[in-house]
C-alpha cells in the first residue's frame, strides 16, 4: 500500500529507496555502455537503448522520461559533446514509446518490434538528423538517407536483443526482487 | 573505450576552471543560441574572439579541443561538401558541371559552417575539460530547482544523478574486469561481423546488470540503515556560491550577443 501513497508534491507513486537507488544504477550503466561501442566507425552502435528499454519497462513512462533526459543532458556534457535540447527531447520521447508499449505490459514480438520502428524511424532518423540539420546547418535531405538507412540494418538487431533481455532470468529475477 | 567519459577534466588552476558550474552551464547552453545568430563575417568574428578569449583564459593547450572534434569530422566533412557542391547560384560561378556548382557564395557559405561547427564543438569540450563531474551534477540539479513548480521530483532525480556518478566508475572496473575474465575464457570482444560482435556482449551484459542491481540492493539497505527516507526533507552539504567572477563572465557573454543581434544582417 505504502508503494501507492501519492507524494503530496509530486503526484508521482512514491519510490521505495531500493527503486531509486536501482534506477540511479541504471543510469551509471548508461553512462558506462556508452563507451563499449560495436561495428565500424560509421555504423557505430551501442546498447544503451537496453538500459532505457529496462527502466521504462521496470518503472513507467515518468520515470523513465525524467532518467533518460537527465542521463542524455549528463552523458553529452561528460563527453563534451555539444549540448542541444533536441536530443534531449529525442531521448525523452524514445524512453516514452517504451514504456507505452512495455511498462506493465507481456512482452511480445510485435510489440517490441513496434516500438522500436517507431522509435528507430520517428525518433533517430526523422528527429535526430533534424537537429542536427538545425544545429550544423547540414542539408536535411543530404544527411536522412545514410542515417535511415543506418537505422535499417540497426532496428531488427535491436529487437532481438530486447527480446533477449526482457525474456532473460536476469531481468525476470530483478522484477521479482524489486516488487514491481 | 577510447573516449571514457571521466578523466577528461583537467586540473588546472584558471579563472574559467573557479567559475561556479552553474554559470558555465548555462553559458554553454545560451553559447549555442549565439552561434545560431551569427550570420555574417563581422557577427562570426565576434565570437571567435569570445571563444578564443574563454580557451585562453581557461589555460588549456589547443590540442585538446581538435581530440573533441575527431568523432564529428565525417559529419563536418559530409556538410561541408555538400554545401559546396550544392549551393544556390550566387557570387562568381568557379565551377559548373551537370547540376553541380561551386560558387563563391558556396565557398563563404561552407566556410561558415565550417566554423560554426568549430566553434560549438570547442565550447562545449571547454566546458568539459574545466569542470568536475561532480560540479556539473551539482549545478545542474540546482538548474533543474525551478522545475519543482511542475511537479518534477527535482530532488529525487539530484539523489539518483549522484548515486549514478558515484557509480559510473566503479561500473568501469567491473564491466573491464568481467571482459578479462570472459576473454580467458575464451570469448573475443569486438570481432566478427556486426551480429557476432553484438552476440559477444551478452557474457558483459548479463553479469554486468546483475552487480548493478546487487550493488544497488545493499547500497539502499545501506542508506535506510542510516536514516535515508525519502529526498525532499535534507539539508545540503556541498553549496554552491555565485561570485562577482561568475557576474563579470555573464555580462561579457550578454555584450557579446548585444554586438551580434547589432551586427546581424536581417
Amino acid at each position: 500500500m505504502s508503494e501507492l501513497k501519492m507524494t503530496v508534491e509530486t503526484r508521482l507513486p512514491k519510490l521505495s529507496t531500493l527503486s531509486l537507488v536501482t534506477m540511479g544504477l541504471l543510469m551509471a550503466l548508461q553512462l558506462v555502455i556508452k563507451s563499449f561501442s560495436v561495428g565500424p566507425a560509421f555504423l557505430k552502435f551501442s546498447f544503451t537503448f537496453l538500459v532505457a528499454a529496462l527502466v521504462a519497462r521496470l518503472f513507467g513512462p515518468w520515470w523513465g522520461m525524467m532518467t533518460a533526459a537527465v542521463v542524455d543532458v549528463i552523458g553529452t556534457l561528460m563527453s563534451g559533446g555539444p549540448f542541444f535540447i533536441g536530443f534531449t527531447i529525442s531521448a525523452v520521447l524514445g524512453s516514452l514509446i517504451y514504456a507505452l508499449f512495455l511498462y506493465g505490459k507481456p512482452v511480445s514480438w510485435p510489440r517490441l518490434i513496434i516500438a522500436q520502428v517507431i522509435i528507430s524511424v520517428v525518433v533517430n532518423a526523422l528527429l535526430n538528423t533534424l537537429w542536427v540539420a538545425i544545429m550544423y546547418k547540414t542539408p536535411f535531405w543530404g544527411l536522412f538517407p545514410v542515417r535511415l538507412l543506418k537505422q535499417v540494418i540497426m532496428t531488427p538487431i535491436q529487437v532481438v536483443l530486447l527480446y533477449a533481455l526482457f525474456k532473460s532470468h536476469i531481468v525476470n529475477l530483478i522484477q521479482k526482487r524489486l516488487n514491481l | 573505450m577510447s573516449n571514457f567519459i571521466f578523466g577528461r577534466y583537467l586540473p588546472l588552476n584558471s579563472v574559467v576552471h573557479r567559475l561556479d558550474p552553474r554559470a558555465k552551464l548555462l553559458l554553454s547552453f545560451c553559447y549555442i543560441g549565439l552561434v545560431f545568430m551569427a550570420n555574417n563575417l563581422v557577427s562570426y568574428l565576434i565570437i571567435i574572439a569570445f571563444t578564443l578569449g574563454s580557451i585562453l583564459a581557461s589555460k588549456i593547450s589547443l590540442g585538446f579541443f581538435l581530440k573533441g572534434i575527431r568523432p564529428l569530422i565525417w559529419l563536418i566533412v559530409f556538410t561541408v561538401v555538400l554545401q559546396l557542391l550544392f549551393s544556390p547560384v550566387g557570387g562568381h560561378v568557379y565551377f559548373h558541371w551537370a547540376f553541380v556548382n561551386i560558387t563563391q557564395f558556396g565557398l563563404v557559405n561552407s566556410g561558415y559552417i565550417f566554423i560554426r561547427f568549430l566553434l560549438i564543438i570547442m565550447m562545449s569540450t571547454l566546458l568539459t575539460l574545466s569542470t568536475q563531474p561532480l560540479d556539473i551534477a551539482t549545478g545542474l540539479a540546482s538548474l533543474m530547482k525551478p522545475l519543482r513548480w511542475v511537479r518534477v521530483p527535482v530532488d529525487t532525480l539530484a539523489m539518483m544523478l549522484s548515486i549514478a556518478l558515484r557509480f559510473v566508475p566503479t561500473l568501469m572496473d567491473e564491466a573491464n574486469k568481467i571482459m578479462n575474465a570472459q576473454r580467458a575464457r575464451g570469448v573475443d570482444f569486438g570481432e566478427g561481423g556486426l551480429l557476432k560482435q553484438a552476440k559477444s556482449l551478452i557474457p558483459l551484459m548479463v553479469p554486468l546488470f546483475m552487480s548493478a542491481f546487487n550493488r544497488a540492493e545493499d547500497l539502499s539497505t545501506a542508506m535506510e540503515a542510516r536514516g535515508y527516507q525519502d529526498s525532499e526533507h535534507r539539508s545540503q552539504y556541498r553549496i554552491l556560491t555565485w561570485q562577482r567572477r561568475d557576474t563579470i563572465t555573464w555580462i561579457i557573454f550578454v555584450v557579446a550577443f548585444a554586438a551580434i543581434l547589432a551586427t546581424r544582417r536581417w
